[in-house]
């Protein structure tokens, strides 16, 4: 029971629920906003993947023409990315940060409203293509010229060019705003070096979001002036020319795959130490890889051009290889808080665990594609379908799963059913597996991606058929997810500020927070105040070095 | 952390064979309600099984089993992680990179995983007792940051040293193919070093009947990739390699890639750069002979533009139906003809893509068109008197709707 | 049971939580405007990206198509250069007129600035409609257009944000202590300029 003295939903004045959530500016409610719409765009992404994989099953067009298949592939790459995975890890940011750092909420209230509406505007334009002749069918990549006037008539891809400036336009006002409270709305005593984890990760994230963003709206404005106003950015025969569009559009896509691991990365390294009781090893030298890869993303976007030959290849391979080190050192500070710890498997717990298993995986495929010989034979098969599976599910969606589970509680004040979460885990773990490690043998025996058919003599067929019942599998691990929400919020089991026993400032006020966020704080003398707090008398005999 | 009431010692749940007493000896359950502050005592109901330390059965044993497993998934999985026999000079190197690059990325692969398994199975949690909390350790965080940094390093040179083979170029190669590609087909000419394009092997292909390269083996041979569209990719799966076809201005030199066939056989490839609708259907295969057998084909291979049908006869009232070809598509879906008289279709193809028209009553092929290449190539097809009845008309190299139509005849 | 933790936990805790009016550091807003101007400085990062790789693969003569005449500076393009920098100046009198709390010098300078601002853009459509090419002629229309039309926009939007603070001046909301807007719209402003003169310096001398 929560005893605070607090009234958690203190109400000045009483209005419809309804207004409240359209008209909020109250980061927590924007926060949920945000994780609500980007779920429902992950099942719709989600469908689409199913249908993909229902139709690579097995060799033949069943269920699909061609053309419905090119929009199903570039939709659901497109719709994960920028609709789901960037927005959820937002909108824990969204909720937490302001929490963690011990501020009543962010620097910027109302624009965070607009840059969470923006989001079901951007991703309803994006959809509205099939209503119009087809939705966009180049690739979320949108290569020129396939994706110019000529190759892609139809008002699909400028209805996808549109929606992704506006979706683009709110990553950017929200990075804004992240960097303005952390740099301003800390709480006294917090340091930039006693900031949380989770708060250092999605500021880097924010600078990268800040900086390579914008390079991709430039990018969409030049294609929707060669597609509409007759320009020729992109046009060889008018002086222009199609690799221009792939540096602009990676010069942002690279940088963008480390804003969609990074604040996962965070929600890992704030999981592990609470379940490990024991504190993030080598916290500074994490927050120091952080920065690192942050700087490293943006010179390293040309090595999903090697295969173009125009790009001077063994510095970007250098570079490539090299942001692995950051990368394996937070391995290691992961490997090193379990070490001796005292591990307690909880559900978000084992999301977390299995992040650290499988981005490894994801991480390593990533090395191995470095080397530009080796990627000359692996470029555009499904051994990079694989590898970017493993690090965005792998890596980030198991960060989402573990991040719902271990804030839940904090959002509503009842604990999602252990029971049930571990059903979700190990479906869901073992579903992820079946369907995307098959994709690495595909890729390397030759498999090209975007294919929406394979000859029955490829040998390609029972690998297929695999990873479409992982697919399936996948699919059916979100239901015990949906019925452990639902119960929950009927009658879950209520919980106090700090069910967890973890570290950080979210958890030393009710759950939910009121409006205001805190009453009082805690001293803050590390980035484990509620740490410190709970073990102010246990930790009195132990070294100085020990101590935090 | 016990979670009782204030009384009763510190409880932990369901005991295991180790039990150990909680490093604060002395210091009453409440203490961690008291140590929490000012955030709420903990409800009064024991905590559920998530915070009781766990039976732990014998860790060693587990953790082999775990491990056991592990390396049985690994090996499984092994199969298909190695790529296809390599057929080319340059594809061995790359070949044997790939290996390497292997065997490291598995060894990483597994120690890191087994020493995770073994983590969270032997530090399990079984009471409360606070672990050390180690913070960091200087000397530990510099080796794991040199050692990758090395290994990485090491990778870079081994990666430089193929690119190298990937990428040599010898003055003279015996044989250049010009490479183009288009939306959705291949076409390759053999360049033979004079400058009159009129009299060179061009090997043409369609989607039921992908177009063969034949090369000799055991000599280098260029190709220059050239597109006619958008970009597309030359891949080989047994050569390990691809390379793009890129659209760029007139004066920018093409991409071109230099191999020499190890082995006499026939290996499939397909292009690798989404284009569009029939992306799948961009098929090819090499066909790699001994120096003998390729000269003798080469001889015997048409050289030139095949010469054009010659127009068949007909009535001079008969009915000539206007057909033209754009852009991949028709510029009608739509056309009749009477029933019981020879009639004509006057077909234009306005593109540099190759297109021609096939007659099909349900699945059954009725009248094939010889293809045409434009821009401004016309053909007339002579088609023999049909019956009464609806037929379909489609271009074989593009068998898409906008080049699928209905030809009523009545 | 001890609660000795509690007690002496709030004696220590006074932290009024006050932080969105910090008294030490640039004010928010500022930070916010600047982090916004970073943003913008990637975008045109990106245009001008455009317009170099375009220039680097040209072949032939880089510039307008013929038979459109070769851009010059005259009559049009360095006037513009200098009513946009007689702008930022302007704009920082304002902000030094404000900084002292003389609102009326600030309004007038305000005012200036702003007219000049809507000159500039009115100026530079006239500067189109003389120029003899379109976004549709060839890669050197297309970026020029493109560069010279998202940095009108900026100004257009910069004027927007000028008649806001004129009409905020007017009802005597701005004050020596309290006037954030002015110094963020200044920076906003002076972003603009600087963005202009790399534009000036790439199109008209460096060709």
């Amino acid at each position: 029971m929560a005893t605070t003295t607090l009234e958690p939903r203190a109400e000045t004045y009483s209005r419809s629920w309804v207004i409240d959530w359209l008209t909020t500016v109250d980061h927590k409610k924007i926060g949920v906003l945000y994780i609500v719409n980007s779920f429902l765009f992950f099942f719709a992404a989600g469908i689409l993947a199913l249908v993909i994989r229902s139709e690579l099953a097995v060799p033949g067009l069943q269920f699909l023409d061609e053309p419905t298949y090119n929009q199903a592939f570039t939709m659901h790459g497109t719709i994960m990315i920028f609709l789901f995975i960037v927005p959820v890890l937002s909108g824990f940011a969204n909720y937490v940060v302001p929490l963690q750092l011990g501020a009543p909420d962010m620097a910027f209230p109302r624009i965070n409203a607009l840059s969470f509406w923006l989001l079901p505007l951007g991703g309803l334009l994006i959809f509205s293509g099939y209503l119009f002749g087809g939705a966009a069918a180049e690739g979320w990549t949108g290569y020129a010229p396939l994706s110019n006037g000529v190759y892609a008539g139809g008002v699909g891809t400028d209805l996808w060019l549109i929606g992704l400036t506006l979706v683009g336009t709110a990553s950017i006002l929200g990075a804004v705003n992240i960097i303005a409270t952390v740099f301003k709305m800390r709480a006294p005593g917090m340091t930039l070096m006693r900031m949380p984890i989770f708060c250092w990760t999605v500021l880097v994230t924010a600078v990268l979001i800040l900086l390579a963003t914008p390079v991709l709206a430039a990018g969409l404005i030049a294609l929707f002036i060669d597609r509409n106003y007759g320009g020729s950015f992109f046009d060889a025969t008018a002086g222009g020319h199609p690799i221009l569009w792939q540096h602009i559009f990676w010069f942002f896509g690279h940088p963008e795959v480390y804003i969609v691991i990074l604040p996962a990365m965070g929600v890992v390294s704030e999981i592990l130490p609470v379940f490990s009781r024991r504190p993030l090893f080598g916290y500074r030298a994490f927050v120091f890889a952080t920065i690192a890869i942050g700087l490293l993303s943006f010179s390293v976007w040309a090595h999903h051009m090697f295969t173009t030959g125009v790009v001077f290849l063994p510095f970007f391979a250098f570079m490539t290889a090299l942001i692995a080190v950051p990368t394996g050192v937070k391995m290691f500070n992961w490997m090193a808080t379990l070490w001796r710890g005292s591990i307690s498997l909880t559900t978000p717990m084992l999301f977390a665990l299995g992040f650290v298993t499988m981005f490894l995986f994801g991480g390593i495929t990533g090395v191995m594609l470095s080397a530009p010989a080796v990627d000359f034979h692996l470029q555009d098969t499904y051994f990079v379908v694989g590898h970017l599976h493993y690090v965005f599910f792998g890596g980030s969606v198991f960060g989402v799963f573990a991040a719902t589970y271990f804030w839940f509680p904090k959002m509503t004040g009842r604990r999602l059913n252990e029971r049930l979460g571990k059903v979700h885990f190990w479906i869901h773990f073992i579903g992820f597996n079946l369907a995307m490690f098959p994709m690495h043998p595909l890729g390397i025996s030759g498999m090209p991606r975007r294919i929406a058919d394979y000859s029955p003599d490829a040998g390609w067929t029972l690998w297929n058929l695999v990873s479409t019942a992982g697919a399936f599998m996948i699919a059916i691990s979100i239901l015990p997810f949906l019925i452990n929400v639902i119960a929950t919020f009927i009658n879950g089991e209520r919980v106090g500020d700090d069910p967890w026993e973890a570290n950080t400032l979210e958890w030393a006020t009710s759950s939910p927070p009121p409006p205001y966020n805190f009453d009082k704080l805690p001293p803050i003398r590390s980035e484990r105040p509620v740490f410190d707090l709970r073990h102010k008398h246990d930790l009195e005999h132990l070294s100085p070095e020990e101590r935090p | 952390m016990a979670l009782r009431g204030v009384d009763a010692p510190p409880s932990i749940g369901t005991i295991g064979p180790r039990r150990r007493q909680p490093r604060w000896t002395g210091a009453p359950s409440n203490q961690t309600d008291a140590g929490r502050g000012l955030a709420s005592p903990v409800d009064e109901e024991p905590r559920d099984e998530l915070m009781r330390p766990s039976a732990a059965p014998s860790r060693p044993r587990t953790a082999l089993l775990a491990v056991a497993a592990f390396l049985l998934v690994t090996l499984v999985a092994g199969c298909g992680m190695l790529p296809p026999d390599p057929k080319t000079e340059a594809a061995k190197t790359v070949w044997d990179l790939y290996l390497i690059v292997f065997i490291m990325g598995a060894t990483v692969f597994v120690g890191v995983e087994a020493f995770i398994v073994f983590a969270v199975l032997r530090y399990r949690r079984r009471d409360d007792h606070l672990p050390d909390q180690l913070h960091g350790n200087n000397m530990i965080e510099m080796i794991w940051t040199a050692i990758p940094t090395v290994i990485v390093l090491v990778l870079f040179v081994l990666a430089s040293i193929a690119l190298g083979a990937v990428e040599a170029r010898t003055d003279h190669p015996a044989v250049t193919i010009e490479v183009d590609g288009f939306q959705w087909q291949w076409e390759f000419r053999y360049l033979d070093g004079d400058t009159d394009p009129s009299n060179d092997v061009v090997v043409k292909g369609s989607p039921a009947d992908p177009p063969v390269m034949t090369l000799p083996i055991d000599e280098p041979v260029r190709l220059i990739l050239r597109s006619r569209d958008v970009i597309h990719s030359f891949y080989v799966p047994h050569f390990l390699i691809k390379r793009d076809l890129i659209p760029v201005p007139e004066d920018e030199s093409l991409n071109e890639l230099e191999l020499s066939v190890t082995e006499v056989g026939t290996y499939g490839g397909q292009c690798a750069e989404f284009c569009g609708d029939l992306h799948a259907r961009m098929t090819f295969s090499v066909q790699a002979m001994t120096r003998a057998d390729y000269d003798a084909w080469l001889a015997a291979a048409p050289h030139g533009p095949p010469s054009p049908p010659p127009s068949a006869s007909l009535a001079p009232d008969a009915t000539v139906d206007d057909l033209t070809a754009d852009r991949i598509a028709f510029d009608t879906r739509e056309l009749t003809a009477p029933a019981g008289e020879a009639f004509a279709i006057r077909f234009t193809n306005e593109e540099d893509v190759v297109h021609n028209v096939a007659i099909f009553r349900g699945e059954e092929r009725i009248f094939t068109g010889d293809p045409i290449t434009g821009p401004g190539a016309t053909i007339d097809y002579v088609i023999p008197p049909l019956p009464p009845g609806e037929y379909t008309f489609q271009c074989d190299y593009h068998p898409v709707p906008d080049m699928t139509g209905t030809l009523t005849v009545e | 049971m001890s609660v000795e933790a509690p007690t002496s936990m709030s004696a220590d805790i006074t932290t009024r939580i006050e932080v969105a009016h910090r008294e030490s550091g640039m004010p928010t807003p500022l930070v916010g405007m600047l982090l916004f101007i970073a943003s913008e400085v990637m975008f045109f990062g990106g245009l001008f990206a455009a317009y170099f790789n375009a220039r680097a693969g040209f072949v032939g003569e880089w510039g307008p198509p013929s038979p459109a005449p070769e851009l010059e500076i005259l009559p049009i393009a360095l006037p513009l250069t200098v009513i946009l920098l007689t702008s930022s100046l302007t704009m920082q009198l304002g902000v030094w007129a404000i900084r002292r709390g003389d609102q009326g010098a600030m309004r007038f300078w305000t005012a200036i600035t702003l007219l000049l601002g809507i000159s500039f853009v009115a100026g530079q459509l006239y500067d189109y409609s003389t120029l003899g090419f379109g976004i549709s002629d060839g890669v050197f229309g297309t970026v020029f257009y493109t560069l010279t039309g998202f940095h009108g926009a900026h100004v257009f939007g910069g004027t927007v944000g000028l008649t806001i603070l004129l009409a905020r001046a007017t009802q005597g909301q701005f004050s020596a202590r309290n006037h954030v807007a002015v110094e963020a719209i200044s920076i906003y402003w002076h972003f603009v300029d600087v963005v202009w003169i790399a534009l000036f310096t790439t199109l008209y001398f460096l060709r």
